[in-house]
């Protein structure tokens, strides 16, 4: 049962240096969004480009929403009246739309990275 | 702490390969990201099907039914049961599955993003059963996600031989769009070796609902995996 293989080592061995090279950026700036009345305040937040920013999002709805967006590859749910966290970045200059996915008659906005 | 606790994870995952041991049976199915969203419910079904030159494995193909829920916005929890139609057997269910899927580590906030997928599942006529533990990472670029399930397995029963195996599966998948986005497959285990072309992606159906697609040929690389094995997951997901 026992087989000599190195390709799975070859993987873990990958694996292994991506933990090593994990890195924790403790500065991140902070950037807020709140939802309330099932929309986005700001509909438009500007953030530095090539810097990962940490997105803060109070829910004041007493309804959960889902923030949604596929051009910055992120999709969270808040509860109503809590509170989230998103990491975002390091993004290209450019903009990113998301949406509420609970509300995306009414919930849009965008991130414009600078 | 999340950190501490992948490194250990990851030495025992390590320590279990130094064994050179590997899954019994195909081990083609579907590549786990490790993210779990809170509220959502989710049903599934995965068919697999084996296209081989060998007349007694040509045509058999599995089917997977899946229902599951997060309990938090860490955990997953899903239960499957499994059929088997072969040429030479009408179709049968073959197993009962349980797995638990932990969000380890927040979407973007490190280098890579980490989750554990516990299974257990019991042969339904036999007496075999099969724990495994699953190490989830994931790593994204503007345009393409790389995901990595390394598992570690362990067998038992009085119908088999009890015994430690691993297995990996890994994905490399292009963001086109959300409609489609087209990807590779590799899948490495004790009968399996196998590489090929994937397309997935998501059809948007309502409030809150979603159906995430995936299509691949897997092309079998050693004598012990069929030649094509054409796979199909479909995902119903919703609040």
């Amino acid at each position: 049962m026992m087989r000599c293989n190195s390709y799975l080592s070859k993987v873990c061995l990958g694996v292994g240096l991506l933990l090593a090279a994990q890195s924790v950026v403790a500065d991140k700036p902070i950037f807020e969004l709140i939802i309330r009345d099932h929309l986005f305040y700001p509909s438009e937040l500007v953030i530095p480009a090539g810097q990962k920013i940490k997105l803060l999002i109070t829910n004041e709805d007493t309804t959960p929403e889902e923030f949604e967006s596929y051009e910055l590859n992120r999709e969270k749910v808040i509860l109503g009246g809590k509170k989230t966290v998103i990491f975002i970045g390091p993004l290209k200059a450019g903009e990113y739309p998301f949406f509420g996915e609970f509300n995306m008659a009414t919930a849009q906005g965008k991130i414009i990275a600078k | 702490m999340y950190k501490k606790l992948v490194g250990v994870l990851f030495v025992l995952v390590l320590l279990s390969v130094g064994f050179q041991v590997y899954a019994d049976g195909s081990t083609i199915d579907k590549v786990y990201h490790p993210y779990v969203q809170l509220l959502e419910k989710e049903l599934e079904y995965r068919v697999l099907y084996e296209q081989d030159s060998r007349k007694a494995s040509d045509g058999k193909n599995r089917h997977k039914v899946g229902y599951g829920q997060a309990l938090s916005d860490r955990f997953f929890a899903e239960v499957y049961l499994t059929g088997v139609d072969q040429p030479s057997r009408n179709f049968k269910i073959e197993s009962y599955e349980a797995e638990l899927k932990w969000q380890l580590t927040e979407q973007g906030e490190y280098d890579n993003d980490w989750g554990l997928l516990f299974e257990l599942e019991k042969e339904k006529n036999k007496n075999i059963w099969e724990a495994s533990t699953t190490l989830i990472a994931l790593r994204e670029w503007p345009n393409w996600i790389a995901t990595g399930n390394i598992s570690i397995i362990y067998e038992w029963g009085k119908d088999i031989d009890n015994e430690w195996e691993t297995a990996f599966a890994g994905q490399l998948r292009y963001r086109f769009n959300e409609r489609l986005e087209p990807g590779i497959e590799i899948y490495q285990a004790q009968d399996t070796q196998g590489i090929g072309p994937v397309v997935s992606g998501l059809w948007r159906i309502g409030r809150g609902k979603k159906l995430n697609w995936e299509f691949g040929a897997i092309l079998g690389t050693d004598s012990d995996t069929a030649d094509i094995n054409w796979k199909f997951n479909l995902e119903y997901e919703f609040q």
